[in-house]
């Protein structure tokens, strides 16, 4: 906009994009073994995966659970895309680690690791002999995630919960949807992903204080208390009130104007709080009466105050179309965008340019597109280098390479059984249809 | 209660393995926390968010773990203590900042002043992070943007918090907007499939619109992805010595985070409808209206699904939806839900709750059937579990009176566990021990600095 430039040219170099594998990974160097299925736990791994780290998944004979979910039961290429979207850049071991001589195996990975993450029943683990006690004689520098609903104790631990269950439990659904309707679920498993993120948080404090101190320590989370954590000021306003926080649909209670509004051509999503800000609101709709009256943003706040003021943006928006109100936003320095979809972001040369959306060739499913995870880094960027894999896909690499086992043993485990591949009966198993037994297969 | 006097259900309660409930209950012990040590306690961060729970909850994960947090205000407070519900205040700070003030040190400073900027250079100078959320080029046009303080201080973790990036196509165009959570959510794609859903024809069409997540979800998950780019940068540091600049835009942390509908977009070239409670992946998993409220159920994979009818006692259902194929569809879904709130709506969540559980012991039980209420806020609060666990942190302050806040989620890591030490600050409380300690201004110094409306 008209507005004076005063981001030195630098500042896009720092991030030049075509420079991406040229420099260093944060976590390179850092071994997580991934004893996890479904959402939670592999989202966690796949955080320090994109940034470095080396993450070797273990699944068992029926393979992790987002094999088999996925939109409208569709697969592509065979593969569920709800299995690729949380893991990318892993090993891939098909390996149960309760069997036996695979635990004396996954011991051994054990001694050459950093981390290790399950998001199992609390104590399952420590049935098969490999909770963190177990975990820390062999390798006393060892950092173990374990990641429930409830944790591994107290009156709770033991149930069951879902990304849908730690968003009622911890309140979530309960405070979001429209004032006069029912409560509503995310639209993703977002009380999986963020757990997950939050996961990664404690693990590098985890990581950081052991490059310091060289000791490592085991971490018991809980999903539905990371849900409580994230919701604001809900729990203060209810000790303070006595009142259950309600749904307000887009309407922000702590800010105001700060809502979700009809345009004719579409819809905005609109704030200016500061006097700042609002005065160019009031400006940009040319009702300097509303600036006067509700200058002071606490007054703005309170319940009869907002409602007039936003029915007063409802009006004047309904009247505009949303890039004049974006446009607007811009000149006049509050805050104003529509609502981006998947295909928004996926065209968006923004997204491609900052790297948060990459393109790559895969050499199992060729071309993809997809998001990287934020944030961007100048120095050690986050990056994608291959896809979800085939059950098993790894054995070789991870046995050969990190364990030193000859091919013949390998057979051997094979044969046994300790050591699978993907069931050629079940697709979404198994490699692409057409698949030349070669590409993508890493050499020990 | 004390630890060690604590009843044993309260510490094993439905665990399948009661050894392990107790050592962990041992390693993780709420009682033990003010003892241990903090794992980032050799930090030091500036956070100087600007009206801006993005920045504010960024740096409370790095205090909760020990970091040494200068939180830096404009002279007269920050805007982000006026984002209160109704406008309800306690002193100078609203419920949402008190909540994310935790074991920050508060000082005032006016970066626009020639000695304001001097100061903030010396602050910088000795810190590893400065979390900011201004427009981007505003601290550049001040001298203190990431070229100035690098050459400071090469070792500094530069972090630019803001929706549109610090480059970039729509950074070039948008970089006079200020940072809003509503504007985080919006172009972070999940609030375009959050909402009732598009294809049940008993929802009005003045509801089948986007709907953001209740809580500032794109200002929390952009803090928490903050955070993790910093702690990554503090590990490479640690090793290299070298600094760096973080570009964290919130929109980009939810985005990132929309399960498979770029994927999805990219292999079908189809873009997935809002679903409500429904999900087109996983069904049934869905809140269902009960006696006392909504409850949660679920009974996805054909299994557990069987095991869904068996309870309810209809196996007439299992026939007419037998696969997957049959239930992930838009048409089935509200059908399929109807069925099962007929049987839910005779009991309460915690007799559904019972029934499931007596169920999971079963011998021929022929799969996995998952419940939890819909809590509100109220209910949260009144749970054992989360009391037992110290879920939240009730207090006392002598400035801000008898306040809850909730806890920090690092609280069970057994050598370095996160926590609270205190819960806000008034504003410029710490101004003299932080620069006397960090800068070495005496007294003098300070007053003048504060005649002067520096500080």
């Amino acid at each position: 906009m008209a507005r004076e430039k005063t981001r030195p040219d630098s500042t896009g170099e720092l991030f030049e994009k075509e420079k991406l594998f040229d420099k260093p990974e944060p976590l390179k160097g850092v071994r997580v073994l991934e004893v996890c299925s479904v959402v939670l736990g592999p989202a966690t791994c796949d955080y320090l995966a994109e940034f470095g780290a080396e993450v070797i998944k273990f699944e068992g004979r029926k393979g992790d659970q987002m094999r088999y979910v996925t939109p409208y039961a569709y697969f592509w290429k065979g593969m569920s895309p709800g299995l690729e979207i949380e893991n990318h850049n892993k090993y891939w071991v098909g390996m149960h680690v309760g069997n036996p001589k695979a635990k004396a195996l996954f011991l051994e990975l054990v001694k050459k690791s950093d981390v290790v993450v399950d998001n199992l029943t609390p104590g399952r683990m420590a049935e098969w002999g490999l909770d963190y006690r177990a975990l820390r004689e062999v390798n006393p520098k060892i950092i173990q995630l374990h990641v429930s609903g409830y944790g591994s104790w107290g009156p709770w631990t033991g149930r069951t919960s879902y990304d849908a269950v730690a968003q009622s439990m911890g309140a979530l659904a309960s405070i979001t949807g429209f004032e006069d309707r029912g409560p509503i679920k995310s639209g993703v498993w977002i009380a999986d992903w963020i757990t997950g993120l939050m996961c990664a948080n404690a693990i590098l404090s985890a990581l950081n204080y052991r490059e310091r101190t060289g000791e490592g320590q085991f971490i018991d989370y809980l999903q539905v208390e990371n849900v409580i954590r994230l919701l604001d000021w809900t729990w203060l306003y209810s000790f303070k009130t006595g009142e259950d926080r309600k749904r307000s649909g887009n309407r922000d209670l702590a800010i105001c104007p700060s809502d979700l509004f009809d345009c004719l051509d579409g819809r905005v999503a609109l704030a200016a709080f500061s006097e700042a800000e609002f005065r160019g609101l009031c400006e940009a709709m040319g009702r300097m009466d509303l600036f006067e009256t509700y200058r002071d943003p606490l007054k703005r706040l309170r319940d009869g105050n907002a409602r007039e003021l936003l029915d007063r943006i409802a009006v004047w928006a309904g009247g505009c179309r949303v890039e004049d109100v974006e446009a607007l936003a811009c000149e006049h320095g509050f805050a104003a965008s529509r609502v981006l979809e998947a295909k928004d972001v996926y065209h968006s040369g923004h997204s491609r340019e900052r790297g948060v959306i990459q393109e790559y060739e895969d050499p199992l499913y060729g071309n993809m597109v997809q998001q990287c995870y934020p944030p961007v880094l100048s120095e050690t960027p986050a990056r994608l280098k291959w896809s979800c894999r085939p059950l098993g896909f790894d054995n070789r690499y991870v046995l050969g390479k990190m364990l030193g086992l000859p091919e013949e043993e390998v057979k051997m485990l094979e044969d046994e059984g300790v050591v699978f591949q993907w069931n050629p009966d079940v697709p979404s198993q198994c490699p692409p249809p057409g698949w030349d037994g070669k590409s993508g297969v890493k050499i020990p | 209660m004390e630890g060690g006097e604590m009843d044993d259900s309260n510490i094993v309660g439905l665990s399948a393995n009661r050894e392990y409930a107790k050592w962990a209950h041992r390693e993780t012990n709420p009682e033990d926390v003010p003892r241990k040590p903090e794992a980032l306690d050799d930090t030091l961060v500036l956070d100087l968010s600007h009206g801006n729970f993005a920045g504010l909850f960024a740096s409370s994960l790095l205090a909760e773990m020990g970091a040494e947090v200068i939180r830096v205000e404009p002279p007269g407070g920050d805007l982000a203590r006026k984002m209160t519900p109704f406008g309800i205040m306690i002193g100078d700070a609203g419920l949402g900042y008190i909540v994310e003030g935790r074991n920050k040190h508060h000082v005032t400073l006016d970066i626009a002043r020639e000695e304001g900027k001097k100061l903030l250079l010396g602050l910088a100078k000795k810190a590893d992070v400065l979390i900011h959320t201004f427009k981007p080029g505003y601290l550049e046009s001040l001298g203190l943007g990431y070229g100035d303080l690098r050459e400071a201080n090469p070792g500094l973790i530069f972090t630019a918090i803001h929706t549109y990036g610090q480059f970039g196509g729509d950074s070039e165009t948008c970089s006079n907007q200020p940072d809003y959570d509503i504007v985080d959510q919006a172009r972070g794609v999940i609030m375009s499939v959050t909402g009732e859903p598009d294809l049940d024809p008993a929802v009005p069409d003045a509801y089948k619109k986007p709907l953001k997540q209740g809580n500032w979800m794109g200002w929390y998950a952009g803090g928490a992805w903050a955070a993790f780019g910093i702690q990554t940068a503090m590990f490479h540091k640690r090793k290299t010595g070298k600094g760096q600049f973080i570009d964290a835009s919130p929109p980009e942390g939810l985005m990132a985070i929309s399960n498979y509908v770029m994927q999805y977009f990219h292999m079908s070239g189809r873009q997935m409808p809002r679903a409500g409670n429904y999900d087109y992946a996983v069904f049934p998993y869905t809140y269902v209206k009960c006696r006392d409220g909504f409850t949660f159920i679920s009974g996805f994979s054909d299994p557990n699904w069987s095991a869904l009818c068996e309870i309810m006692d209809r196996p007439d259902l299992r026939e007419r939806f037998p696969s997957i194929r049959e239930r992930l569809t838009p048409e089935n879904q509200p059908a399929i839900q109807h069925e099962i709130e007929r049987f839910t709506v005779r009991y309460t969540s915690e007799e559904i709750q019972q029934m499931i559980t007596a169920y999971s012991k079963k011998p021929d039980k022929k799969g996995t059937v998952v419940t939890g209420r819909l809590e509100s806020s109220g209910d949260v609060l009144k749970r054992e579990h989360w009391d037992v666990r110290k879920t939240f942190v009730r207090v006392n302050d002598p400035n801000y009176g008898e306040v809850l806040v909730q806890n920090s989620t690092f609280k069970s890591m057994s050598k370095t566990p996160g926590r609270v030490k205190w819960v806000c600050r008034p504003i410029g409380a710490d101004n003299e021990s932080v620069y006397r300690k960090h800068l070495g201004l005496d007294g003098e110094q300070l007053r003048a600095l504060k005649e002067s409306g520096v500080v």
